[in-house]
């Protein structure tokens, strides 16, 4: 039993799911995972509620029964071994403190269960509780605390059994604004200063995107994609996942191959493109994805120059603060534009689109993203 | 008519209840219990209830206690098993078996059980056929162990409902929380299901200990012989000798010792209502 300071560097473990499947009576929810997590990694699981993400979290702790596959930790497989025996600690979305024990006995539970003596477990929750900003707080009730300081207890619960692997299911929803904002920093300098392998079960992609070194979109039991945020937000691989990321808008376009590139057109708008820019563009029916904040608003006869120029016609305005939100009726669709500028209902625009900010999909794959 | 009258009209019939069948009767036979025929007062009722069956006083107590203890560990068990238990099987049955025992009355529990347990009852004939007994050293278990036997069986479902609805209402996630860290199941039932629901299982088991303390059938039934319960004794007082004011005496004793488990049930209800 190594009882020391807390933030003495430690290696995660490294887990290897293969061909995953979980079943609920007879629902699949998982249909074939397989996913590998390097030792001291950050991966978030994303998606909306449904996906899948929280029973993958739940089958690696060993709560929800495998149907097929495999969950390698250190060369063996865990897969059908129960949670007590996997060694993963997981901190709750309801942070699962017990009411009846004091802020010691939550955090020394794992230590006395290792059979650690009182000596012991008293130097190790003391060492947690500094390392955590808690100093002082041993005799108290887990009742008398605040969220915050509850997040900390599960946290320094769950760091106090020296685990290699720590999931997080859906730690900070419970919190407010504010300390969720501090708590996703501290979760992560924790788990960088002990090198720990962390799962983040989230449905915040903010949340997701600033914590983790790795996101893994899930979409319907299957990963939709893998990929640091930058990838996932810049370059989605699908069009569900463009969607989930923030690019909400949809137009629908028409791509025309050529000798030269190839040819948009949106409605009454069309734009040239290079080849070599787009080369994995689709022919024939497409539909492109742009968020919010990559589109302008312009005059209807002003020069198209690398832009795709959408006409179309302002239905709807709103202040957030700082730009106006307007929703644009244009090619047909509602598409939602920031832009600085004041403009009337009603009046003609010129929906402006930089091309290499549209995330361009087939039509046919449209019909998932909804 | 002002809203302090209409509320006293509207509760009258309930009070009036109570009067007449709790209160009357209480006061009467606490009041027999203490005077002479000629309105005297007295303890002699009560020393005679000592000399005669001090020793029933003890058993009755024994008898109570160590029911609700089995009944307490029946409880666990079933409750547990229906909150843990993983095999569907198990739990399934369990869960349509254990309440059936709850709409049994008293009196057709004891009767089943004489037959089970006597010396060739159920129970013993069984184990001879099965050759794990031989006929000869066959005993009746018709004495303590039969009355605690039907306590039990009696009571276990409805200690085991009102824990397992108890259980089935703490956060789940605490239970998950102790076997992620390393916890067996046993483990997390005893450390941190159970000192959860605690309030819960003090109140059922100080409801049976009241119910198997004013149960007259079982010990009648069940044990013919001596030492006995107080009931059976009030009950030879009044139909033997006419004696009402022994009967009292004794009913006064069964309060005392019921008041005991009231005032734990009062105490945990008022620590629980000062809790935040």
């Amino acid at each position: 039993m190594q009882v020391g300071v807390p933030d003495r560097a430690r290696s995660g473990a490294a887990i290897s799911v293969r061909d995953l499947h979980v079943a609920y009576g007879g629902t699949r929810v998982l249909h074939g995972v397989s996913l590998d997590f390097t030792p001291g990694s950050f991966t978030a699981l994303l998606g909306s509620s449904g996906c899948g993400k929280t029973t993958l979290l739940r089958s690696l702790s060993g709560f929800v029964p495998v149907q097929s596959g495999s969950i390698i930790v250190g060369g063996n497989d865990v897969a059908s071994l129960p949670p007590e025996k996997r060694g993963m600690a997981m901190v709750f979305q309801s942070y699962a403190l017990w009411p009846h024990m004091t802020v010691l006995q939550n955090i020394g539970y794992g230590l006395k269960l290792r059979g650690a003596s009182k000596a012991e477990i008293a130097a190790k929750v003391a060492s947690m509780l500094e390392f955590l900003g808690l100093t002082g707080y041993e005799g108290r009730k887990v009742t008398a605390l605040s969220g915050g300081q509850r997040q900390r207890v599960a946290l320094g619960r769950a760091l106090a059994i020296d685990p290699g692997i720590l999931l997080l299911d859906e730690p900070l929803s419970n919190l407010d604004a504010k300390i969720r904002m501090t708590m996703r920093h501290e979760i992560r300098a924790i788990q960088q200063r002990l090198g720990l392998t962390a799962v983040h079960v989230t449905h915040d992609r903010e949340e997701a995107m600033t914590m983790a070194d790795r996101l893994v979109i899930m979409q319907a039991g299957r990963i939709a994609q893998v990929g640091t945020p930058e990838e996932v937000y810049d370059r989605p691989a699908s069009a569900f996942v463009a969607n989930f990321m923030g690019a909400e808008n949809v137009l629908p376009l028409h791509v025309e191959r050529s000798e030269r590139g190839a040819s948009l057109r949106a409605g009454d708008a069309t734009a040239e493109i290079a080849a070599e820019a787009f080369d994995a563009l689709p022919a024939g029916d497409a539909v492109a994805y742009f968020r919010d904040d990559v589109a302008r608003l312009d005059a209807t006869d002003a020069p198209a120059s690398d832009d795709l120029l959408v006409p179309g016609r302002i239905a709807a305005r709103a202040y957030p603060g700082g730009v106006y939100r307007y929703r644009v009726e244009a090619a047909g669709r509602q598409i939602t534009v920031d832009d600085a500028a004041r403009h009337e209902l009603g009046t003609k625009v010129g929906l402006r689109i930089p091309l290499q900010r549209l995330h361009i999909f087939p039509a046919s794959e449209a019909g998932i993203a909804a | 008519m002002s809203q302090r009258q209409l509320a006293l009209i509207l509760i009258a019939p309930g009070l009036l209840l109570v009067a007449a069948l709790f209160l009357y009767p209480l006061g009467f036979s606490l009041v027999s219990a203490f005077t002479r025929p000629d309105g005297s007062l007295t303890l002699e009722w009560f020393a005679k209830a000592f000399e005669l069956y001090s020793g029933d006083i003890v058993f009755t107590v024994i008898i109570v206690l160590a029911s609700c203890l089995l009944t307490a560990l029946a409880a666990i068990a079933i409750a547990g098993t229906l909150t843990l238990g993983e095999n569907r099987w198990v739990v399934g049955t369990l869960k349509a078996l254990y309440r059936w025992p709850l709409f049994i009355p008293f009196i057709v529990a004891a009767q089943c059980m004489r037959t089970f347990l006597a010396k060739n009852g159920l129970m013993n004939n069984t184990f001879v056929s099965l050759g794990l007994m031989d006929p000869l050293s066959a005993t009746s278990f018709l004495d303590w162990r039969g009355i605690i036997a039907t306590f039990v069986w009696k009571q276990t479902p409805f200690v085991a409902l009102l824990l397992a609805g108890a259980l089935a209402s703490i956060d789940r996630a605490t239970l998950e929380a102790g076997r992620n860290l390393g916890a067996s199941r046993l483990r997390v039932l005893v450390e941190l299901a159970l000192p959860q629901v605690m309030p819960t299982l003090l109140v059922a088991l100080v409801l049976s200990f009241v119910t198997m303390l004013s149960v007259l059938s079982v010990p009648m039934m069940v044990s013919g012989s001596q030492p006995t319960m107080l009931t059976v004794d009030m009950a030879f007082r009044i139909n033997a000798y006419g004696d009402y004011a022994t009967a009292n005496a004794l009913g006064v004793i069964t309060y005392l010792i019921s008041a005991g488990a009231a005032i734990l049930y009062l105490k945990r209800g008022m620590s629980k209502e000062a809790a935040p």
